[in-house]
Order: C-alpha cells, then structure tokens, then sequence
C-alpha cells in the first residue's frame, strides 16, 4: 500500500490522464489471430526436419546400393565396398611382379603360401581381383616369350615353310 | 490483474492471449507510431512467451510478463527504426525533402505523438500507470526496474509531456476563448 500514495504524486494531472484514456482507447488492434498458434506448429516441423532429411538420406543410398550391386542385402553392399576399396591397394604389387616374376617368383610364391592359412578370406579376396590383372600382366611378361613362342610359331611356319 | 494462470497451460496462455493482448498492443502502439509495427512487436512478444511459457514462473503477474517482453521489443524496433531513418536521411541528402503532410497532425492525437517523443522506457511507463492502473511494483514488474526507478522515470515522462504539450495547451486556450475573432482567425 505504500507505493500507491507516491504514485499519486508522481504521475499525469487528471486531465491529461483522461485524455491519455480517450486516446489509447480509439486505437484497435489491426489483426488479433494468434501468431503463436502457427509458430508451434513450425516448431513441431523443425524438430522433426533432422529425422526427415536422415531417413531420405539413407533411403537413397540403400536405393543406389542395391541398383548397384543388384541385391538387397546390406551384407553384399559391404562387400562390394570392400571390393571397390581394396583393388587400389593391391594393383600397385601386380605392376611390381611382372619385373619380380622373372627373378623371384619361386621365392614369392613359398612368402605368400604362408599368409594364406593365417588370414583365408582376405587373401582369397585379392586373387578374384589381381585375376584381371595378371591377364595383363603375362603380355609384357609374356612379349619375350612370345619371342620365342612366336619363334616357335615362325619354326611352325618355317616348319611350314620347310614343310612346304 | 487478479488473472491466474497455470504455467504450460495452453488454455490459460489462449485466456492470457485473449484478455492481454489488446491492452499490450496499446502499450507498444504509444512506443511506435507505425501500427503495423506495433502489432508486429505485440504477436512476436506474444509468440516469445508462449515459447517460455512452461518455465514462467507466477512470482509476477503474466500480463505484466507479456509487457515486459513486448516494451523490449518495441524498444529494439524504434532504435532501429530511428537508425534506418538516419540512413534515409543521408540518403535523401541535396534532394527535395517530401513535406509532412498536413492530415497527418490532424488525424494523430496530440498526447500519442508526445509519447512517442520522449524514451521509450518513459512512455511505457506512463501508460502502464496511467492507462491500465498498474501500481509501481507491478510497473516495477513489467519493465524489469525497481520502484524507486519507477517512480524517477515516472516524474521525468510527466515533466517530458508537459513539456512536449505545452503549445498545444497554448492553442488549447486561445480556442477555449474564441472572444478576439481577430486573434483566433490569426491562429487558424
């Protein structure tokens, strides 16, 4: 009760206060629909968004996973990735081996015999990969022998000639 | 004020929406001239505490909540306002100034136009004492002050007023009196 006695001092004279009233009640509200009520519902909206745009995310990529490896199992995805990733590692050693293969491939073959029973399916795994590979490998590795393959041939085409 | 409401309660903050939100709009409509604006900074007061509304706690009334949120915000819009109109200003530099257009000082109430010429802070003041019957600890309350600072800010709005309406009480009274025809033609 004791701010109000000061109260009275310290404000507008009666007049100006009644003009105050008379003023501020001509002024309306333009728009008095409730703007809170919309901003719930955005507010449900954005929580919900991070949980939206996942489950987009992953749906594409088991889409674009299984028009690639054709199956709809996860396990074959993880596969194919490991399949994908690896040859990168293993390509640079079969570039190595035509050279190694003319002086140490009967050392080679004894080193990687032994890996074979420690790990089987990694060491399985590269072999189905390197197999492209040493397909290109034994033309240049091949190229000197097919000198004399070929020398064979041309001793079968001399043998043909010879036989002619 | 003797409203109670329960925190988190949506049908109390629609009773609260319903039975405030007139009375803060009048608040913030005698803190900005534009009433777009003013009602922009009512429904985003509103809006921010609706957001708030589960930790409000009832140690002050929530209407006096509500305004407080609201006056801040219509204080924040009239700074940058007042900070775009300089930008106008220097913009509009050397050009032919537009002239205030008569109509204006017509239609806008004196008393209104003189509270949105001194601070912010005073005007609401005012208008919470004088206008919705709010006693010093609830002004207190709404503008986040003490009493002690309510009752100086108080004085220094009604010497502000008084002094922003002193030609209009001039003009006042030479219209009260209309007996020199000669005098009250002169003003007109």
């Amino acid at each position: 009760m004791s701010p109000l006695p000061s109260d009275d001092e310290q404000g507008l004279s009666p007049e100006l206060e009644e003009r105050l009233r008379r003023q501020l009640d001509r002024v309306q509200p333009l728009h008095t629909s409730p703007r809170y009520a919309t901003v719930r519902k955005r507010a449900i909206a954005l929580r919900l968004a991070p949980a939206a745009i996942a489950v987009t995310l992953l749906s594409l990529l088991a889409l674009s996973a299984y028009a690639e490896t054709g199956s709809p199992n996860p396990v074959v995805w993880s596969q194919r990735v490991v399949t994908v990733v690896a040859p990168p590692k293993a390509s640079p050693t079969p570039t190595q081996v035509p050279p190694a293969s003319h002086h140490e491939s009967p050392t080679a073959r004894p080193s990687k015999a032994p890996e074979h029973p420690e790990s089987p399916q990694p060491s399985e795994r590269p072999e189905p990969t390197e197999s492209p590979e040493p397909r290109e490998s034994p033309e240049p590795s091949e190229s000197p022998e097919a000198g004399s393959e070929s020398s064979g041939g041309s001793t079968s085409d001399s043998g043909g000639d010879g036989r002619s | 004020m003797p409203e109670s409401y329960q925190p988190g309660s949506r049908e109390d903050f629609d009773r609260l929406y319903r039975v405030a939100y007139p009375r803060v709009y009048r608040t913030v409509a005698a803190i900005l001239a534009d009433p777009a604006a003013a009602e922009d900074c009512t429904q985003d007061a509103f809006t921010q505490a609706f957001q708030a509304w589960d930790r409000w706690r009832p140690d002050a009334p929530a209407e006096a909540w509500v305004h407080r949120i609201a006056v801040n915000r219509a204080i924040s819009h009239r700074r940058s306002a007042r900070l775009r109109g300089v930008g106008e200003v220097l913009r509009r530099l050397g050009r032919p100034g537009h002239a205030p257009d008569p109509a204006d000082a017509v239609v806008q109430p004196d008393l209104l136009k003189a509270l949105r010429a001194i601070p912010p802070r005073l005007a609401a003041a005012i208008v919470l004492r004088h206008y919705h019957g709010y006693n010093n600890r609830e002004i207190a309350a709404a503008l986040g002050v003490s009493e002690r600072t309510v009752g100086t800010r108080l004085r220094k709005a009604a010497d502000l007023l008084r002094s922003e309406l002193e030609p209009s009480f001039s003009l006042e009274v030479v219209e009260a009196f209309p007996s020199e025809p000669d005098e009250s033609f002169a003003q007109r």
